[in-house]
């Protein structure tokens, strides 16, 4: 038989489910459901009966790097397979991974991805610079980018490390700062996605160890200025690759699972996940 | 409470029942079944992309490390994971509640609480039940019930919202609460 303080004990539950209790009385009401069955039931009762009503909130997908950001907590080991639409050059544990812990692995992706987008480097151009590559960090010493260079074919890949926001109307840009010059435009990036950068001759003869890269904000299309206009919210000093451990088979094997790699290579949409940069800056240093 | 559930519903159970022994492969699946509906409803209450980003990555994590607590046979794996990912967004709102209070720009923001017409093809029976009970409450009284539940506001908040004393929004939302009961429970 029902009494009028069961019914009250009861609606704590309901209340509970819908959300309406303070901060006190909510945390009351969790660890009677974590310490008595008959609380438990009462609330599954509730969610049962009140759930239905979330059907009617509209469905957003989250951005890409929440599942990046899910796995590297968890710490779990196959990230090739969490968003297997999405194919490898957009799997963004990966690049995180690739761009922090193993740079020498992630000059030997680039190559093996970009090979078959390029005709093969001439095996006689031994002058030619080696991979470099720059941790592009904000002050408070999280890591904001990372990019990886590929002088010979002209070629840079910016993956973000962590989410950064950004203003309606402003977007990150990149700029190399050689030693002592002026910040020369490499080109605007995409806030949450790998983008690949195409770069100007001029641009890559300045590319070197004590070159830095650094990321301003800017209106959409660029600096309308040719310099930031607007503040540097990361930088990184540029470090070279030593050619001898940038062979990209031997490399790539040791670092993943099969099934990465396989994948890696059968990722059949590569050009439609990456973004060509166009700078309408002329360079200046 | 009879519950009828459909194939979705049960292969979303099979997969939380996969992930709680630890199989990455269903976690991942489940997540991109599952993860949009989760990510509208932390959006909806905390109305804050990065929150609701940092409260979905919470709630999945919690999935994987809590899913072997999953007890089909009490709960449906929806439900189970709606419940979390509402929990962590209330407590979330509760800890920065004082701005959330007095801040008319953000109810304005508050997309239409009415079904979608997309979703109103999609909705489950156990959601046409409830929006029949729903219909049965006082226009006042169900508007009060639909404002708590999509913003998790707290009986104070949701006085100050509606302009009405607190004892008076507190008997709305009970009596609103036991009619419901009885309705659902026949």
């Amino acid at each position: 038989m029902k009494t009028p303080a069961d019914d009250d004990n009861h609606l704590r539950y309901a209340e509970y489910v819908l959300g309406v209790l303070d901060a006190d009385a909510r945390a009351a009401v969790a660890h009677e459901v974590q310490t008595t069955e008959a609380a438990a039931s009462a609330v599954a009762l509730w969610q049962q009966r009140l759930m239905p009503l979330t059907e009617e909130v509209a469905q957003v997908e989250p951005p890409a790097y929440v599942w990046a950001r899910i796995h590297h907590a968890l710490h779990l080991n196959a990230p090739a397979r969490g968003r297997p639409r999405q194919g490898l050059w957009n799997n963004l544990p990966l690049w995180h991974w690739l761009g922090i812990g193993a740079s020498a692995v992630a000059v030997a992706l680039l190559v093996v991805v970009t090979i078959p987008r390029t005709a093969p480097p001439a095996p006689t151009s031994t002058a030619s610079p080696g991979y470099m590559v720059a941790t592009i960090q904000q002050d408070n010493g999280v890591i904001g980018w990372t990019a990886t260079m590929d002088p010979k074919n002209a070629r840079m890949v910016v993956v973000p490390a962590s989410p950064t926001a950004f203003a309606r109307g402003r977007a990150p840009e990149l700029w190399l700062i050689p030693p002592g010059a002026k910040p020369i435009s490499v080109g605007m990036i995409t806030p949450d996605k790998p983008t690949t950068l195409t770069l100007d001759p001029a641009l890559v003869a300045q590319l070197g160890p004590k070159a830095a890269l650094a990321v301003s904000v800017e209106p959409i299309g660029g600096s309308p200025t040719g310099q930031p206009t607007g503040p540097v919210i990361a930088k990184g000093a540029i470090s070279g690759v030593p050619e001898a451990r940038a062979r990209p088979r031997k490399t790539a094997g040791t670092g993943f699972g099969s099934g990465a790699t396989t994948a890696m290579l059968n990722a059949s949409d590569r050009s439609g996940v990456q973004h060509k940069a166009t700078t309408e800056t002329d360079y200046r240093s | 409470m009879s519950v009828t559930r459909t194939v979705e519903q049960e292969e979303l159970n099979q997969l939380l029942i996969e992930t709680g022994s630890e199989d990455q492969k269903a976690f991942a699946e489940l997540y991109k079944r599952t993860s949009s509906k989760l990510f509208g409803v932390c959006l909806r209450m905390l109305r804050d992309r990065s929150e609701a980003e940092e409260v979905l990555q919470e709630t999945y994590t919690t999935v994987w490390r809590r899913a072997s607590s999953f007890n089909a046979a009490k709960a449906s794996a929806i439900t189970w994971l709606m419940t979390l990912a509402r929990n962590k967004s209330i407590d979330r709102l509760r800890q920065h509640r004082e701005e959330q209070l007095d801040d008319p720009l953000k109810l304005d923001e508050a997309p239409d609480d009415q079904p979608t017409p997309a979703g109103e093809a999609e909705t489950s029976q156990a959601h046409r039940r409830l929006q029949g009970c729903l219909d049965e409450l006082e226009p006042q009284q169900r508007s009060s019930i639909r404002e708590a539940f999509f913003t998790g506001a707290t009986y104070n908040e949701l006085a100050t919202r509606c302009k009405v004393p607190l004892g008076t929004m507190k008997s709305w939302i009970r009596r609103s609460l036991m009619q419901l009961r009885t309705c659902l429970d026949q």
